[in-house]
């Protein structure tokens, strides 16, 4: 809808629209004029208002045109809005808006000012070497971080808002020669057909973003490390910011990002190839651990050695349980507490902690519910599980779903289970992305960072597993001796 | 345009898939004919599908179309519907001995306390999930299962060494010519890879020096197969023909194992692994062959239909299993070998002489 160039219109249609009592309409005069200044309360720097707009506003007198009116302010953010839809919006998000009489337009003055947590190491990647900023929950802050770290203009953001009531601002960023223009179009358009009420997290947009809407696996990557999303978008990825969200998205994901720590790249290759190596260690282990040992014990007793077959026997004799159940119901009672831990609070937690893993676990072996190799079992396989934290849902679900498998059909059943998940993970792709890349398809050269972390010698290319353009990252020269 | 497979695909899909299938009852079978000389019948049927997959490979360097197109344009749409139900009768029957042998290995080696089928139907679920597969998952599970495959056979082979009485197999050829062509004649259905080969044609884009690749891999592919027979007779000598599972047989009683357990179980689970995806290849192309056949636009219907002809043929024929080993190895061998060799022999030749004439 046009705005009105009668400042009485106007009036009442801000009047009628917007009827709350944290947004202000200050009746003042603009030269020869009568005028509005529309402002939500809480959103906008108070002393900003008076010396942009009315210091500025008091020096205008007599007949005033168009002209005029847009010369008076130096506003760094100021903008001429001609729809009252967007005047609308952009006084939603915090802009100050300036009605005059006669003029069928309004100025919009971005003086945003709210109170935001400050920059801190995020706690899901903490790290002993490198740099500990995070996202926060501010997107011109997040934005900042980034052009901090890559000072180019190929460094690209477009903003979209998304959420029909919650009109969230969202920012795409990625470098202009390095990710794929088709990539980026696909996300617009992605992002331009969702149809939801709010936006309150980016985990709400990485739904959307997915191409298999039941998916057990994530198809999108996060972080909330500016300097692990830099390196993701120098790689050819396409970043997705959205205001209220500490994390930022990734497109195209790979399994492997996950089983990556900001670390490794700042410690030495031995050392993060090594860490990559326990890393996935854990997970075959937690996967696998509880429904092997099941199995074992139900269907396959001539997998364990005879020493530690006695040492079982010796402590499973007087448990009621059969080993599937009573792994079944550990694993059950880990996550219970697992969950518990996570949603008390701090102090409590602590005590559950307590509680949970020692007291109980201590009791349940003595009383005879439950065996002492069982109780170890789980409790390596949990430990081992928060070494990739980013997949510990995901691999928590594949767990009891092996530890059932064993439990009915034995190795067999968990070999066939394994294979059923490897030809669904192999063929998964997203936004043309195999996502077991670069290990299914195998690509040679994508190898030298994936469980083996390569020398920076060895990184001179980008992935060629994304689809990227401009190859090249690294220039060696070799120096004339 | 982009192809469904890459090159490196293929090799690796040589040493992931083909040597599974001979390492459960084929090596009884073979010591069954020609005793210690059994390894040579399988010899002779690696050195059979060399020859084939040697002239399948000059089709792949000279055409960029896939098999099914060849077929028709050389031979027009009914004959090619006769070769291509003659492949699918071919698949069908390579597919029942090594299911078959595996369902027998799974309930009598991993489930000795309570053997059932039922714990080897599940394959049938997998079988059916990869055959809906495109050609492209077959090639991304290549690039991981010659890892597993590797290792399993390492792992085996390594337990299983300090075993073996090399000069058991000695002296090479005493079992006379007769002994060994009926070995190799009664155990063509484990052979006969090459023409897997056929399917791919057309499906990658071929690079110079491809070929030298190709053989290298079956080369070594075979060499383990071959090695695996030579260490089996080695190790069970006149008790060779017995043992149909040698898997589980093998290495344990290698001192390794009495110390940290079955190890070598690992090996068989990781073989095993492979194996589901290498028992479900004839399974797998029967499928191709059917949904072009009839020109089937859902991609389920074909395995559902080839996955239940071999659900139905396990369940249901499973007290005649030794009567059906016994027809395909006594008197298919021939059928066999004109269909996995002799018809892709003649089908490239046919293929490689026409494009002659056209140039």
């Amino acid at each position: 809808m046009q705005i009105f160039s009668s400042i009485v219109d106007n009036e009442n249609y801000l009047n009628d629209t917007l009827s709350s009592d944290d947004i202000t309409l200050l009746k003042l005069p603009v030269g020869d004029k009568d005028g509005i200044l529309v402002f939500v309360n809480d959103l906008i720097d108070k002393n900003a208002v008076g010396e942009l707009i009315l210091r500025p506003l008091s020096k205008v007198s007599g007949v005033i045109n168009e002209k005029d009116l847009e010369s008076a302010f130096f506003s760094p953010e100021k903008a001429k809005v001609l729809t009252m839809e967007k005047a609308i919006e952009d006084l939603l998000l915090g802009n100050a808006l300036l009605f005059t009489d006669g003029f069928d337009f309004c100025l919009s003055f971005g003086l945003k000012h709210f109170e935001i947590r400050s920059i801190t190491e995020p706690p899901t990647s903490t790290v002993l070497k490198g740099p500990r900023e995070g996202f926060v929950e501010c997107l011109p802050i997040n934005v900042s971080l980034m052009r901090r770290r890559l000072k180019t203009p190929d460094l690209t953001f477009e903003n979209l808002t998304v959420g029909r009531y919650s009109k969230t601002p969202v920012a795409l960023c990625y470098v202009k020669g390095i990710a794929d223009e088709k990539l980026v179009k696909k996300i617009k358009d992605k992002l331009n057909s969702i149809d939801i009420d709010a936006i309150l997290d980016s985990s709400y947009l990485s739904k959307f973003l997915g191409e298999h809407e039941f998916s057990l696996f994530k198809q999108v990557g996060n972080t909330e490390k500016p300097d692990i999303l830099a390196g993701k978008i120098l790689e050819g990825r396409v970043a997705i910011f959205v205001d209220g969200s500490p994390i930022a998205l990734s497109i195209p994901y790979l399994l492997v990002e996950d089983f990556q720590s900001p670390s490794d790249y700042y410690n030495s290759s031995y050392s993060a190839t090594m860490s990559r190596i326990i890393r996935l260690l854990s997970v075959i282990l937690a996967l696998f651990l509880p429904s092997f040992f099941v199995a074992s014990e139900l269907f396959h007793l001539q997998l364990i050695p005879l020493s530690f077959l006695l040492t079982i026997v010796n402590s499973i004799k007087g448990i009621p349980l059969s080993p599937s159940y009573e792994m079944f119901f550990t694993l059950l009672i880990f996550e219970i507490l697992n969950e518990a831990s996570v949603r008390m609070p701090k102090y409590v937690g602590m005590v559950v902690s307590i509680v949970g893993g020692l007291v109980l676990g201590e009791t349940a072996v003595n009383a005879g519910i439950i065996s002492a190799p069982t109780l170890m079992i789980i409790a390596l396989s949990g430990i081992c599980l928060y070494t990739i934290p980013e997949l510990e849902q995901t691999f928590s679900v594949i767990r009891l779903l092996f530890l059932i498998v064993a439990g009915c059909a034995g190795g067999y059943g968990i070999i066939i289970g394994i294979a059923i998940f490897f030809i669904y993970l192999i063929s998964f792709e997203n936004y043309g992305t195999p996502l077991c890349a670069p290990f299914a398809p195998l690509i040679k050269s994508d190898l030298k960072d994936s469980v083996y972390k390569g020398f920076l010698s060895e990184l001179q290319f980008r992935p060629t597993s994304l689809k990227n353009k401009n190859k090249r990252r690294i220039k060696i020269k070799k120096e004339k001796n | 345009m982009q192809k469904e497979l890459k090159s490196r695909q293929l090799y690796l899909f040589l040493i992931a898939f083909l040597p599974f299938s001979k390492l459960f009852t084929m090596p009884s079978i073979l010591a069954k004919h020609a005793n210690e000389d059994m390894w040579l019948c399988a010899v002779l049927g690696f050195l059979l599908d060399f020859i084939t997959l040697f002239f399948i490979v000059k089709i792949m360097k000279k055409t960029d179309k896939d098999l099914f197109t060849i077929l028709n344009e050389k031979l027009g749409k009914t004959a090619t519907n006769i070769v291509l139900v003659l492949f699918l009768i071919y698949f069908t029957l390579k597919a029942i001995l090594p299911i078959n042998e595996n369902k027998d290995y799974v309930e009598m080696t991993l489930y000795t306390l309570m053997p059932t089928m039922l714990y080897f139907l599940p394959f049938f679920i997998i079988c059916f999930y990869f055959c809906v597969k495109p050609l492209r998952v077959l090639g991304r599970a290549a690039d991981v299962l010659w890892i597993t495959s590797l290792i399993g056979i390492v792992i085996l082979f390594s337990l299983s060494f300090s075993n073996s009485d090399f000069s058991a197999i000695l002296p090479i050829g005493a079992n006379g010519v007769g002994k060994i062509v009926k070995g190799w004649l009664s155990t063509l259905t484990w052979f006969g890879d090459s023409v897997y080969f056929l399917f791919f044609i057309g499906e990658f884009n071929y690079q110079k020096s491809d070929d030298k690749k190709f053989f290298l891999c079956y080369f070594l592919s075979a060499l383990m197969v071959v090695f695996f027979l030579i260490m089996f007779y080695s190790v069970f000598t006149s008790i060779a023909s017995r043992q149909r599972f040698a898997l589980t047989e093998i290495s344990k009683y290698t001192t390794v194992i009495n110390n940290i357990g079955r190890f070598d179980y690992l090996g068989i689970f990781l073989l095993l692994f492979s194996g589901i995806f290498s028992l479900s290849l004839p399974v797998y192309f029967s499928c191709r062959i059917i949904n072009r056949l009839f020109n089937l636009k859902k991609t389920w219907i074909a395995p559902l239909i080839t996955v239940s002809v071999q659900l139905f043929i396990m369940i249901f024929l499973q007290g005649y299993s030794y009567s059906i080993e016994s027809i395909i190895t006594k008197h298919l061998g021939v059928f066999f070998l004109v269909i996995g060799n002799l018809l892709p022999i003649i089908i490239s030749l046919f293929a490689v002489k026409e494009k002659k004439y056209a140039a």
